[in-house]
């Protein structure tokens, strides 16, 4: 024990957020012009004195930010990769109304080691995308000013509802310089020839579907959905709602998927004492992403609450509420047979 | 928003002259399975497994329904499927079409959304029916049925409808396509557009239009191999070249993509400049669009038409969930 309490550790070269980096997990001393954040073990988060050594209850560890202003690049739409939008990110001075900074708690609830700016760019974007295909935001062809505007103003809804990030500017942007459409389809062509096989002249006899992977390790996702789902229930009874009961109804829903959380079976365990599947623990970690995905829409819809009709705003709660309690029914039933 | 409905139904023409139809029906769910289908276990097992992968390819995922599918009769080929996945589109909304639709279609790949093949040939007795797979005019991807391109193929084709009016009863939405594959060498020049099935004056026009459309995006010459396919190739007028020229847009990359599909209508004297300009037939076009609108349509209409739109247009259309706009150039703004 003794000789490896005085083994100089490998040190990293230490990561200085503000460049490529948005945050990292902080070892020693704060960085000049950054934010600290102290998360403990249940996910609180506290802000840190700027400049002063950080003083850290056990338990507890710490993140450091640079506010930036962070130039981001998204393609809002996947078919389109020549139009781009040009965007500038800060996180802003803290909401001195709020209990806990939204930031914050995405450092507390994704940030694994640090968060690099192209993750993080990757992650605007998919919320951005998904927000588009479903509806929440429009960017239709051939964009009047007052599209334009209102986009804008659910874009920073969005991004500050979700993320924690002030946008600055919002530019759209043409890549043709840098995105060769021509090169990407082309490059698919390339990588089409190994997969194709001749088209069948009649129908064959159907294909076993290939099992579809996780977008992460089933922890991440419980991770998140403890830490995340009550501050989304919280915010979703400060709406202001008329319907009472459909709203109370709806809190309460929320209430149980975090009870259901709260008290979810291992990922490896069937029964106390007897393993699973790994195929099974696979299919379970999916419905835990389905429930992630249940809850990034509920974040996009406290973002929208304030411009939309209240009928449609409660019926989509409701419509993700059942999509999250199906997802964790899922996710802690024990599956009969393997795929 | 228009409301669902309870049932709808699809039907998918057999080999011998018969007509098969799949029903959908949609309850409460109230903890059951999301996808039932009921008959012969085989078949409903296997439609239960088409529907569900195909549900991968939408946005918006809802488990508060059930659908309960079935087919009356027992096709014996594969090609029930595209009809059980359009079926299970309409009644839950997703899917809206005016008359009932008749769909040809298998697939290996629904979790794509790709469409493989038909095992049906295509004739004239199929003219009416909606085939599924990689041949001309047919679809070969889900996001066909709204015209947004596949994002893995290597091809990327894209549909707008523009409002063909006859003057009556057979006034109809016709759609143009534009599919575009990347040229190895710049060497082509204006020769890689074919438009086949028209005419030598009307595949001169669709080049010079999508020539100068192209020149507006400053897009370098002989990028493209392009194909440009019409519904129906017998029409007038230049009423089409909006259309055309934001397909083709929409197929190169190089324009915001619409929820729903694109309905335009409009043409130009300069589409090097990139400016609309108007076209006649307002009203009864404008009837027609608002009839046949479902959401998420985004519909373009000259700038000259701003002002004098019938009353009650642009309500009816927001009403249905499209978004509409006129303009007098393409572009942003």
């Amino acid at each position: 024990m003794m000789h490896r309490l005085f083994q100089r550790r490998p040190r990293a070269a230490p990561v200085t957020p503000g460049g490529a980096v948005l945050a990292v997990r902080m070892a020693g001393s704060m960085p000049p012009g950054c934010i600290g954040v102290a998360v403990d073990g249940a996910g609180h988060t506290r802000r840190l004195a700027a400049g002063a050594r950080s003083t850290l209850a056990p338990g507890e560890y710490a993140w450091c930010f640079h506010p930036g202003p962070y130039q981001l690049l998204l393609t809002p739409f996947l078919a389109a990769p020549e139009m781009g939008l040009q965007l500038s990110v800060v996180v802003d001075s803290p909401d001195p109304l709020a209990g806990q900074q939204r930031f914050d708690l995405y450092l507390a609830s994704e940030g694994d080691q640090a968060v690099g700016v192209a993750g993080f760019q990757a992650a605007l974007d998919a919320a951005l995308q998904r927000e588009l295909a479903q509806g929440g935001l429009a960017l239709p062809p051939c964009t009047q000013l007052d599209e334009w505007h209102a986009f804008r103003s659910g874009l920073n809804e969005l991004l500050y509802m979700r993320f924690g990030v002030t946008v600055d500017e919002c530019i759209p942007v043409d890549l043709a310089g840098q995105v060769d459409y021509a090169a990407l389809l082309a490059q698919r062509a390339v990588a089409d020839v190994q997969v194709m096989t001749p088209a069948a002249v009649a129908a064959p006899a159907p294909a076993p579907v290939p099992v579809p992977v996780a977008p992460g390790p089933d922890s991440a996702a419980l991770r998140r959905l403890f830490l995340e789902l009550p501050p989304v229930a919280a915010r979703l009874r400060l709406l202001d709602i008329a319907a009472f009961a459909r709203q109370r109804a709806l809190l309460q829903r929320f209430e149980l998927a975090s009870l259901a959380v709260l008290t979810m079976p291992a990922l490896a365990l069937a029964a106390p004492g007897q393993p699973l599947a790994p195929s099974l623990q696979l299919r379970r970690t999916r419905h835990a992403w389905r429930a992630v995905a249940a809850l990034d829409e509920a974040w996009a819809l406290l973002a929208r609450a304030g411009r939309s009709e209240e009928d449609i705003l409660l019926d989509d709660a409701e419509r993700i509420a059942a999509n999250l309690e199906d997802a964790l029914a899922a996710r802690r039933a024990v599956p009969l047979e393997a795929t | 928003m228009t409301p669902l409905p309870d049932r709808a139904s699809c039907r998918c023409l057999l080999a011998d002259g018969r007509v098969a139809t799949v029903t959908a029906t949609r309850r409460p769910r109230a903890g059951r399975a999301d996808v039932k289908c009921s008959g012969v276990p085989a078949l409903a097992g296997a439609m239960q497994q088409v529907v569900r992968l195909a549900r991968h390819t939408e946005a918006r995922s809802d488990s508060r329904d059930q659908v309960v599918l079935s087919i009356d009769i027992d096709p014996g080929t594969r090609d029930w499927e595209f009809a059980a996945v359009l079926a299970d589109r309409m009644v839950r909304g997703l899917y809206r079409a005016s008359e009932p639709v008749c769909a040809n279609g298998w697939s290996d790949h629904w979790q794509f959304g790709r469409i493989d093949g038909h095992v049906i040939p295509a004739s004239p007795s199929t003219a009416a029916t909606m085939l599924g797979g990689p041949d001309a005019g047919a679809i070969a991807h889900l996001g066909a049925l709204t015209g947004q391109p596949d994002v893995a193929d290597v091809v990327s084709s894209a549909r707008a409808w523009f409002p063909l009016h006859s003057g009556g009863i057979n006034d109809s939405l016709g759609w143009v396509e534009v599919s575009v594959f990347p040229l190895a060498a710049f060497d082509a020049g204006d020769d890689a557009i074919a438009v086949p099935g028209l005419d030598v004056t009307r595949q001169l026009a669709v080049r010079q239009v999508l020539l100068g459309s192209r020149d507006f995006d400053r897009c370098a010459p002989g990028r493209w191999r392009t194909t440009v396919r019409f519904a129906q190739p017998r029409f007038q007028g230049h009423s089409y070249e909006l259309a055309l020229v934001m397909a083709d847009r929409l197929a190169r990359g190089r324009e915001y993509v619409a929820r729903g599909r694109m309905i335009a209508t409009g043409m130009s004297s300069a589409w090097h400049a990139g400016q609309v300009e108007t076209v006649e037939g307002m009203a009864p076009k404008c009837a027609l669009i608002a009839a046949s609108a479902t959401d998420g349509d985004r519909i373009l209409l000259p700038q000259a038409w701003q002002a004098m739109l019938p009353p009650g247009f642009v309500d009816q259309v927001r009403a249905s969930g499209a978004t509409v706009a006129c303009v007098g150039q393409i572009g942003m703004f």
